[in-house]
């Protein structure tokens, strides 16, 4: 079985995987048991550029293209999704952006400590009344002289409890069609910005999920990112690449259990020999394996569209549609096979299959994916036919 | 100061599918992997040059596939990456891979300070390889090596040989050869690897580009034949004691008391007197 486009991410995935099962793999389930956000792991992965994965080399990043990226973020998920959704969110929805639509002058103060890990990026769109419907944000950013006020509480925030820098979608301008809303990056230092409790979620517990309240938070008009206006077409960018991380989190989820399945079904006895031996375990390997297999197929042709510069938002809200699904499946057919076993917290598909689910919720529900999707088909005249 | 350390690409022992009908291997499914102790020796190799400066040339004789190796060198530190690939080198002994390293190290550094290898292979375990390489370059070595500094041009290693721990000195150039002890091996950052690709390239030399005699190569060049090869299966047995339940555990202990009493340290026989009475 090759997963590997090319010899590079053959041995990238080999080396990402050392490293996730020598450094990350003895303590993934006491994080998860005790809800605890690994920092000496972070600082293990400063040096190694798991902070700036595609950032450019001068800013000290690594380079790598967007496969590279999926495969850095299914690997270190297929040991510890919490810390593969920390990596990913970090890159893909708080750097990426940054990078992307920042002026020289932002990139070259903020970019640096982003992409060393010395701060890592969190991304607030969510608000009580605000999540699949991005235009309904009720934080206010505020104009005053060479500085905006922020007000207003963001909720699930990813790496929220640990993040050093937030872009933050807050409504510039009340008055114009659409409530225009903008990003503003800001460092968590700043008076008026504070983290709320941690969220007790089902999965993903080493990650702090927390709120964040912003009260009369000074930010300087320096740091918008974009033009006053620009949130929305900003958020979605940097949610297409986002996507690309989550399927990558998902397919890693679906391979952790593909496997511990795999090795469960050969060594549990019943009736006298292993239960691999009978074909409904075995239809459930069948099953699970081919929607592996095709989830990766799916994701690494979204992440070849997008390095080739080719328009990939559509082929990446596929990825993210089928690889959470296949994570969810894939992760309830490897507690089926472990049986009340799987049901413990002893073995590892437990957890895999609560982590799985909240990837069909976040960065779009799977049902704002379809919307993507088609209106990705019904609006390219060329969309839908085999290229 | 130029460095050259010797790479070998092994079996992944771990993922290796066996054939159950003859119990060996199955070589040809297997994933290669750098192998450990050459893991180590690149390690030592790469704090070398941090401290003194100086390049880096990763060697390794193989299949085309053992391009990966090189490749993880390379995004590691190494500074120049050159891989043996000739069928003709292939079904070498100890002896003429030593031949071939040899040759290739003087083609390709000839003004090489110090050569470092790993102190065996996990597909082999002979620990020759090293020897027999600086018989051929003519070299003061020291083996199984777990410590060294350099000061200037001298060279201080330390071993442990024969339950001795050794402390020699030698001047460069020299060779090495790195237990797993020490050096561990440090991981693979990302940009590492992304100018492994990008960036640096690997040399394939054949027997030719080495200037080696192809009577001294491969299998021809062998001395040694392997015979055969296997895998020593170990006999499990069971045995079933029957009779009273007295009677049994005396037999149990009868028979393996000795081991059960090395599993949890005491010496259950005269434990086991003291009830009785």
């Amino acid at each position: 079985m090759e997963l590997n486009p090319c010899l590079k991410h053959k041995v990238l995935r080999k080396s990402v995987r050392e490293f996730a099962e020598g450094v990350l793999g003895p303590i993934a389930a006491e994080i998860d048991h005790q809800a605890r956000f690994p920092w000496e792991v972070v600082q293990a992965m400063r040096p190694l550029q798991y902070f700036g994965i595609q950032a450019p080399p001068d800013l000290g990043g690594a380079g790598l293209d967007t496969i590279s990226y999926a495969i850095v973020i299914e690997e270190l998920s297929r040991v510890s999704a919490g810390v593969g959704l920390c990596v990913s969110v970090h890159n893909s929805v708080a750097l990426y952006p940054l990078l992307r639509f920042g002026t020289p002058e932002q990139i070259a103060r903020l970019a640096p400590e982003l992409i060393s890990g010395q701060r890592i990026g969190a991304f607030c769109l969510t608000e009580a009344n605000a999540g699949s419907d991005a235009g309904g944000v009720e934080t206010m950013a505020t104009r005053q002289g060479q500085d905006y006020l922020l007000s207003g509480t963001k909720i699930f925030v990813t790496n929220g409890g640990v993040c050093g820098l937030a872009l933050m979608f807050a409504v510039t301008d009340p008055g114009a069609k659409g409530r225009a809303a903008s990003v503003l990056m800001v460092e968590k230092e700043r008076p008026g910005f504070a983290v709320g409790e941690i969220e007790e979620l089902a999965g993903m517990r080493c990650n702090p999920v927390s709120s964040i309240f912003l009260e009369d938070c000074r930010v300087p008009a320096a740091n918008l990112l974009g033009r006053p206006g620009d949130g929305l077409k900003i958020g979605l960018t940097a949610l297409d690449t986002g996507r690309l991380g989550i399927a990558a989190q998902a397919l890693g989820i679906a391979q952790a259990a593909l496997e511990a399945g795999l090795k469960y079904a050969k060594e549990r006895q019943q009736f006298g020999r292993a239960i691999a031996e009978f074909q409904t375990i075995q239809n459930y390997l069948a099953d699970m394996a081919t929607e592996v297999e095709a989830g990766r197929l799916l994701l690494y042709r979204a992440c070849a569209l997008k390095d080739a510069a080719k328009n990939f938002g559509t082929q990446a809200a596929m990825a993210k549609l089928f690889c959470s699904r296949t994570a969810r499946e894939v992760t309830n057919l490897a507690v089926q096979i472990h049986g009340g076993c799987g049901y413990s917290k002893e073995y590892e598909v437990e957890r895999l299959y609560r982590d799985a689910k909240v990837t069909e919720i976040y960065e779009g529900t799977s049902e704002i994916q379809r919307l993507v999707i088609a209106r990705g088909l019904l609006s390219q005249p060329t969309a839908g036919r085999a290229v | 100061m130029h460095i050259v350390v010797c790479l070998k690409q092994v079996p992944m022992v771990s993922e290796l599918p066996w054939d159950p009908r003859t119990g060996r291997l199955m070589r040809g499914q297997a994933e290669g992997m750098m192998n450990p102790a050459c893991k180590h020796a690149l390690e030592a190799a790469l704090r070398l040059k941090e401290e003194h400066g100086g390049s880096l040339t990763a060697l390794c004789m193989g299949p085309p596939e053992a391009e990966e190796v090189l490749r993880e060198a390379l995004a590691l530190g190494a500074d120049e990456a050159v891989l043996l690939c000739d069928p003709r080198l292939a079904g070498a002994d100890t002896l003429a891979t030593s031949h071939t390293l040899a040759r290739a190290i003087q083609a390709v550094a000839p003004d090489f300070d110090l050569a470092l290898l790993g102190c065996t292979t996990t597909d082999s375990e002979t620990g020759q390889v090293g020897p027999q390489l600086a018989e051929e370059l003519d070299l003061p070595a020291a083996f199984n090596v777990e410590h060294l500094e350099l000061t200037g041009r001298a060279l201080t290693v330390r071993r442990v040989y024969d339950g001795f721990l050794e402390t020699l000195e030698m001047d460069l150039p020299a060779l090495l050869t790195i237990t797993t002890q020490e050096f561990a091996p440090r991981e693979t950052p990302l940009g590492g690897l992304e100018r492994a690709f990008a960036q640096a390239s690997v040399r394939v030399m054949d027997a030719e580009a080495i200037g080696a005699s192809l009577d001294r190569v491969g299998d021809k060049g062998s001395a040694g034949r392997m015979l055969r090869v296997y895998s020593p299966t170990a006999q499990k047995k069971c045995v079933l004691l029957t009779g009273a339940v007295k009677k049994s555990v005396q037999e149990l202990f009868e028979r393996y008391g000795d081991r059960l009493g090395g599993l949890i340290g005491q010496d259950l026989a005269s434990e086991e007197e003291g009830h009785d009475q």
